[in-house]
């Protein structure tokens, strides 16, 4: 168990930049989020933590000590690929056990060590199976198990759960969770899942463009984004934009939201509420209703304001009095307008 | 209707599908039952011979000793030749396959395949111009060394073994290629990140994994070479002589055909086996 | 030892093994400009040999009966083999795997049993030895090379295509037309490329089934050498490894040999 520290990483292919001076902190055995579009450089921070990747400049340490110079096989790392990467000539209790036989752990120690890690993921009956008798979630256990069980000092998760179909996707995320405690080991994990990130880490970090541009609970960052990236890519928001006045922001429609004010702000979906009649706030929105769709639990209502699609959800019943093409009105409590920078 | 539909259909298939097929059993299967036929036979059955069925060919095989001890040269053959194969051209292809990327790769690969897709006679050919005494590979040799010396492989069991890796190594390069190129990087990724030394990768992880393109590599060599008779005469001479060439005696200048079928028969059989030993892997191979 | 070491002596051996590959044949070219009738060095060039080529009247006739063979061989198996492909691809009937594994024995039986096994059953049935036999002979042998290529060209062509060419009116014959045919064409040509190459390099069926003083080229090139090998003899060889590399890099345009990244 130790913790991560990278300083300062550059990582570049050609003219673009993977990674840009990239400084992150992960905590000793925490789980660490890493999300961002699809190349945004999250996959290649954690090859460059694994030592798939050589940056150009700039350090990683683990456990306090610098590794550029040590190879992959030697940083005693666990890792979880997208793929899983099962060896098919091998059973699953070959495949876990083959970082122990690498390390040279006899026969009746490895065996131990295979059957207590196969129980922890809950798979011990499977030993003698093929990866190719396995489904998708079994898999997945078995390259989860494949990695721990070296006692590795960091685990990395490469999209550990892309690979699954929603459902299973879900079962998974609340059994890595279960395993990650249980061992307690230091986790970083890469995705582009923003669900999957909020509900697994217990801290995040957000990439664009090889820059790291936020870091922070799952609840920090979602409640307090900061900027309209994050704002969009962890979860929904409604961008409002307008000019700020020594009263308050003042929309392209004329309407004046009071209070302090910046150039552009969010309302996430949720903390809209909408009215026919008009509220008593001033925060609020004159728009247009333009589709009601139903979605089971709750609903979603597509709003149309100045040409600007915005969206309201909310149990489905919320939106039954409304009918589709209406002029209605938004509104929000003051506090869940989220101040961002551009 | 629908019975009448598919009936339309199996007919176009069949249409299709039999005037490939009824060349290939003329030209091809008929003429191995027949062969099987002949060798059988005291003699020719045209031209006015006379003829009768007869084991008396195969008991030549077995009894004579001649031609059982060519068949054993000609295994042995085999057997070095693809040996060889293998452990010059796995490495080869390993590198190629994990080593070089993007269009360099595509290049080189074309670069081995290439004489292997042009005419083997005449590569057999060159090395007997390179290979003979006096001889390109003789005065390279003495223009490097400071002292004089003979250098004269033509007509040699080396000048044949030489001949034959050359004609055949590209097969290996490429079955090997092709199966290790299968093999997602990922999975070489997960042995390292699991502290596997390369030694380890590559026996645990590529060879296994790559094996079903080895062997098939292996057989596509060690078939041909077991029949292979061009090669010996014209490499080997006077020390050339090995089934494949006892077989081509047999057809053109004893014209005993009942016992050169026969002993093709019994090369057919050998070829049989060996096929059917390694199908498994044969339809494992990517191909 | 370092990485880079490493991957200098695997480019090494590469290189090393390419010159083993390609050196052989270099050097009979180059010897066929070479003056010296016994190859004798030092290296004086002259493009002598060639033109004796060009008047010797027996590999001539030689060369031309070998391209000639080439082509009709091309055309038969190319039509044969492309149909049996589009039947094989879209039909399933009891069978057809077994059809599949009767394209092999042609491959993997070595040349000597199959070339030795016509020669006796086109003898017995009273085709004599001689070009017609040829041509049948060597049909047989590219056409499981036509169908293999054709056939993988085929597994990329999606069904719903021609299943969407029938559901819009088109007769089974117009699919074939309009939405097969094109599809796989760079397959075809392919083939053919395959099906002559086959065809013009053969030397061990041709050696069976030809005629003596009516022989393919390869062939004329074995009986020569055994006799004694002269630089005519290299300069044809050099010409025909030219036209056969050519031939095959063109069909390497066609077909990806090197799979996917």
């Amino acid at each position: 168990m130790a913790e991560v520290r990278v300083e300062r990483l550059v990582k570049s292919y050609g003219a673009a930049r993977a990674l840009d001076e990239v400084t992150l902190d992960f905590p000793d055995g925490g789980f660490f989020g890493l999300l961002g579009p699809s190349g945004s450089g999250k996959t290649t921070l954690l090859r460059a933590i694994a030592g798939f990747v050589a940056p150009d400049a700039g350090h990683v340490f683990i456990a306090g000590r610098p590794v550029e110079d040590v190879p992959v096989e030697a940083r005693e790392i666990g890792m979880v690929f997208q793929s899983y990467a099962l060896f098919p000539n091998m059973t699953v209790a070959e495949n876990v056990g083959f970082g122990l036989a690498v390390r040279k752990i006899s026969g009746a120690e490895r065996a131990r060590r295979v059957a207590e890690v196969l129980e922890l993921v809950q798979l011990g009956p499977y030993g003698a199976r093929k990866p190719q008798q396995l489904s998708g979630g079994q898999r997945q256990r078995v390259a989860m198990a494949r990695a721990i069980v070296t006692r590795p000092r960091v685990l990395l998760l490469d999209e550990p759960l892309s690979a699954l179909d929603k459902a299973l996707r879900v079962d998974m995320q609340i059994e890595l969770k279960r395993i990650q405690r249980e061992v307690g080991i230091t986790t970083i994990f890469v995705t582009h899942d923003q669900e999957e990130a909020l509900s697994l880490s217990d801290r995040i970090g957000i990439l664009r463009d090889g820059r790291l541009i936020r870091t922070g609970t799952p609840r920090e960052v979602y409640s307090a984004p900061g900027d309209a990236f994050t704002a969009r890519f962890l979860g929904e928001a409604n961008i409002l934009r307008g000019s700020v006045e020594p009263a308050g922001l003042r929309l392209a429609d004329g309407t004046l939201l009071p209070g302090r004010a910046t150039a552009c702000m969010a309302v996430r979906p949720e903390h809209l509420r909408l009215t026919a009649a008009e509220p008593a706030t001033s925060h609020r929105l004159r728009l247009r209703l333009v589709q009601r769709i139903f979605g089971g639990a709750s609903g979603t209502a597509v709003l149309d304001w100045q040409g600007q699609r915005l969206k309201a959800t909310g149990p489905d019943d919320t939106f039954a009095d409304l009918a589709e093409g209406q002029e209605v009105w938004a509104s929000w409590t003051p506090d869940r307008a989220l101040p961002l920078t551009d | 209707m629908a019975g009448s539909l598919e009936r339309a259909d199996r007919r176009r298939a069949a249409l299709m599908l039999s005037p490939a097929y009824l060349w290939l059993t003329a030209a091809v299967f008929l003429p191995l039952s027949a062969m099987a036929f002949f060798s059988l036979l005291t003699d020719v059955p045209f031209g006015g011979r006379d003829w009768a069925f007869t084991l008396q060919n195969y008991r030549d095989f077995f009894e004579t000793g001649t031609y059982a001890l060519l068949l054993w040269k000609s295994l042995k053959l085999g057997l070095i030749v693809t040996a060889l194969c293998v452990l010059i051209g796995f490495p080869f292809a390993l590198v190629l396959a994990k080593a070089i990327k993007g269009r360099a790769r595509e290049a080189l690969f074309l670069l081995v395949i290439l004489p292997f897709w042009s005419n083997s006679l005449v590569r057999i050919f060159s090395w007997a111009i390179v290979l003979r005494g006096n001889g390109v590979l003789d005065a390279a040799v003495n223009a490097i060394l400071p002292w004089e010396v003979r250098v004269n492989l033509m007509f040699s069991q080396s000048a044949i073994v030489i001949g034959l890796v050359h004609s055949y190594l590209p097969y290996v390069i490429l079955t090997a290629y092709l199966a290790l190129q299968a093999i997602d990087d990922s999975l070489i990724e997960a042995a390292r990140s699991l502290g596997a030394p390369r030694r380890t990768i590559l026996l645990r992880i590529l060879l296994p994994l790559s094996a079903p393109g080895l062997i098939a590599g292996a057989v596509l060599i060690f078939v041909p070479v077991v029949g292979s008779f061009m090669e010996p005469r014209l490499l080997g001479g006077r020390v050339g002589t090995y089934y494949g060439t006892a077989i081509e005696d047999q057809f053109v200048a004893v014209f005993n055909w009942p016992l050169g079928a026969a002993l093709s028969f019994i090369l057919l059989a050998v070829v049989l086996v060996i096929l059917a030993l390694a199908t498994p892997a044969l339809r494992k191979a990517p191909t | 030892m370092t990485n880079r070491l490493l991957a200098r002596l695997g480019h090494l051996y590469l290189g090393l093994i390419l010159v083993f590959l390609y050196a052989p044949i270099l050097v009979m070219a180059a010897m066929s400009f070479n003056r010296s009738e016994f190859y004798q060095l030092p290296f004086d060039f002259t493009t002598d040999w060639y033109a004796k080529l060009w008047h010797n009247g027996e590999i001539l006739a030689a060369a031309g009966r070998s391209v000639w063979i080439a082509g009709t061989v091309t055309a038969i198996a190319t039509v044969l083999g492309t149909a049996a492909s589009i039947a094989l691809y879209r039909h399933s009937f009891p069978g057809k795997a077994l059809l599949r594994a009767l394209l092999f024995p042609p491959i993997a039986i070595p040349w000597l049993i199959t070339g030795t096994a016509m020669l006796v059953f086109f003898f017995g049935i009273g085709l004599d030895r001689g070009t017609p036999a040829v041509i049948i002979g060597h049909v047989a042998l590219a056409l499981p090379y036509v169908i293999v290529v054709v056939s993988s060209r085929l597994a990329t062509l999606d069904p719903a295509l021609e299943e969407a060419a029938r559901s819009l009116g088109a007769r089974p014959w117009t699919v074939t037309r309009a939405v097969t045919i094109p599809w796989i064409l760079p397959g075809i040509i392919a083939g053919a490329l395959f099906a002559f190459a086959v065809s013009f390099d053969q030397f061990v069926v041709s050696y069976f089934l030809s005629e003596p003083g009516d022989s393919t080229l390869p062939v004329l090139i074995y009986t020569s050498i055994r006799k004694g090998f002269t630089p005519e003899i290299n300069a044809v060889s050099t010409l025909i490894i030219a036209v056969s590399m050519a031939l095959m890099l063109l069909a390497a345009r066609r077909v990806r040999f090197g799979g996917e990244d």
